[in-house]
């Protein structure tokens, strides 16, 4: 995994010290946060300054329960893969909302760590090689695309 | 002819009971009041009554002889009776209506009356004939008995509609629970993130090996009672918790957390659900005993297997750690660490036993916790 590109990763968080810890979980596994935003509009200003490999959205932000209309903004703005990270998984649509996957709060920092160098592999050669993460609940279409 | 003067007859003469016609005598005596009156005559007045009928009315004959029989009406007699035998009395037809009428001293009675016209053989009308029963008790009986009913239907529909609104508020009440329920978890969960996060990132400032590794115990001890929480609410049941996802998850994340490829995982896991508030300490206890297996039973260079198996056994949830590796070193096994005095703490709360045995090679460890707590001295 050291071998590949380090992803520029999106942050949209409402919780400071999530979105610091989180950061620097990317950064001991080499990877870049290029932005951090707390709620819709944040999110809205963020895609017209940076370019993303992966967006990891909160559904609860500042606004709101604004995470799933971020989740869409990336998607169709920047095509990048969204990961929500929520402590209520169950406000998901059925469809996640075309994000990758969910990650359920609290996660533990393992779990954050294996659901990224699961992703990096899926994005850059997908289907992965390693195998799906516990902390993770991939969306349906990717279930199927990605199950080895 | 001759009938009608028999009538006559034996009206005037005032004749006794039982003499003269039989059938005249009969009518006389009955005590149900029968009067008969003449078509014939303007105004169709009585011309004749029994004893019974001035008794019910309480006139004397003189008085009610040659009159209509209107004067038994009143001003609450209802006027929609008195057209129906007025009609039947105009088609020549007979008639039975209860009808309020008055006794000659104002006071009133439900009368039960029955008319019927009475035609000879050529088709030409005579009399009519007309019985009488006083039938208050009745009429009050019934009036009594719809009153009641109207009473009761009353109160039905009064309740019906106190249930309805109280079932309302009942929803209400209970979607407000709800709310506040997920409002609560999701509190809960968030703050336990940033409680992990807050010592994580503590833990990154320290260049000091020991006290790191003292943070890091802290932290895995954090994010068992994460995991715990991540699969709170993700059942129906607010209530229970499964032990075995809850295991599946720790024994996961901890291994990944060595970062080692040469220690492999067995898991022969059923699912448990035991009562919420067992969870947090439960898995306490697990993750002492996990973290044990790891850093005693292999350190450096020595890998192997951590077989965890979840069973029931009746009414006791049974959590059996084995490893296949280095074993508790005398040292380990004697002297008390903080870990080993949290399994049993906990373990007490739990009411749970935990044996540790030597399984050559390796460690066991049983935790046996009755799956709903037994009341003290029981």
């Amino acid at each position: 995994m050291t071998e590949s590109r380090p992803l520029n990763v999106v942050i949209v968080e409402d919780e400071a010290i999530l979105a610091m810890e989180l950061e620097n979980m990317l950064e001991d596994a080499g990877h870049v946060t290029v932005g951090w935003a707390t709620c819709l509009s944040e999110a809205e200003e963020l895609l017209r300054e940076v370019s993303a490999d992966l967006a990891l959205v909160d559904i609860h932000l500042s606004d709101g329960i604004t995470g799933i209309e971020v989740a869409d903004l990336f998607r169709r703005h920047t095509g990048a893969p969204v990961v929500f990270m929520t402590a209520n998984p169950k406000l998901l649509p059925e469809d996640f909302a075309g994000a990758v996957g969910v990650i359920a709060k609290p996660y533990t920092s393992i779990g954050v760590m294996a659901m990224i160098d699961y992703l990096q592999q899926a994005i850059s050669a997908p289907p992965p090689s390693v195998s799906q993460p516990n902390g993770l609940t991939l969306a349906p279409d990717y279930r199927e695309r990605w199950s080895a | 002819m001759e009938q009608r003067d028999a009538w006559r007859i034996t009206d005037r003469l005032n004749a006794e009971h039982g003499k003269g016609d039989p059938f005249a005598a009969a009518v006389r005596a009955t005590r149900m009041a029968m009067i008969i009156t003449d078509p014939r005559l303007p105004d169709n007045p009585i011309t004749f009554a029994n004893d019974a009928f001035l008794q019910m009315t309480g006139y004397s004959r003189e008085e009610v002889m040659g009159r209509n029989c209107r004067f038994l009406q009143g001003p609450d007699t209802d006027r929609a009776e008195v057209a129906r035998i007025r009609e039947a009395i105009e088609r020549r037809e007979d008639v039975s209506v209860d009808i309020l009428n008055y006794r000659q001293d104002g006071s009133t009675f439900w009368n039960a009356l029955y008319i019927s016209p009475v035609i000879n053989e050529d088709g030409e009308l005579q009399f009519y004939f007309a019985s009488q029963l006083d039938v208050t008790d009745r009429k009050m009986n019934e009036f009594q008995v719809s009153a009641d009913k109207d009473r009761f239907e009353r109160a039905v529909a009064e309740r019906t509609r106190e249930l309805e609104l109280s079932n309302r508020d009942l929803a209400a009440a209970l979607e407000l629970r709800t709310t506040l329920l997920h409002e609560v978890d999701h509190r809960v969960k968030n703050n336990m993130q940033i409680i992990a996060s807050l010592i994580s990132m503590q833990l990154r400032t320290i260049p000091d090996e020991g006290i790191r590794a003292s943070l890091t115990t802290t932290l895995s001890r954090v994010e068992a009672m994460s995991t715990v929480h991540r699969r709170f609410y993700q059942s129906g049941d607010v209530s229970r918790f499964d032990v075995s996802e809850f295991v599946r998850d720790l024994v996961s994340d901890l291994v990944i957390a060595t970062g080692r490829q040469d220690i492999r995982t067995d898991l022969d896991l059923e699912a448990i659900d035991v009562p919420a508030d067992k969870a947090a300490p439960l898995a306490l206890m697990v993750n002492e005993v996990l973290t044990n297996a790891i850093k005693h039973g292999f350190p450096q260079e020595r890998g192997g297997t951590i077989r965890t198996v979840v069973r029931r056994d009746g009414t006791t949830c049974r959590i059996t750690i084995v490893d296949d590796g280095h074993g508790m070193s005398e040292d380990v096994k004697t002297r008390p660490s903080y870990g080993r005095k949290l399994v049993e703490r906990l373990g007490r709360q739990l009411q749970a036993r935990t044996t540790w045995a030597d399984a050559n090679p390796g460690t066991r460890v049983e935790i046996a916790m009755p799956i709903e707590q037994r009341r003290r001295g029981s």
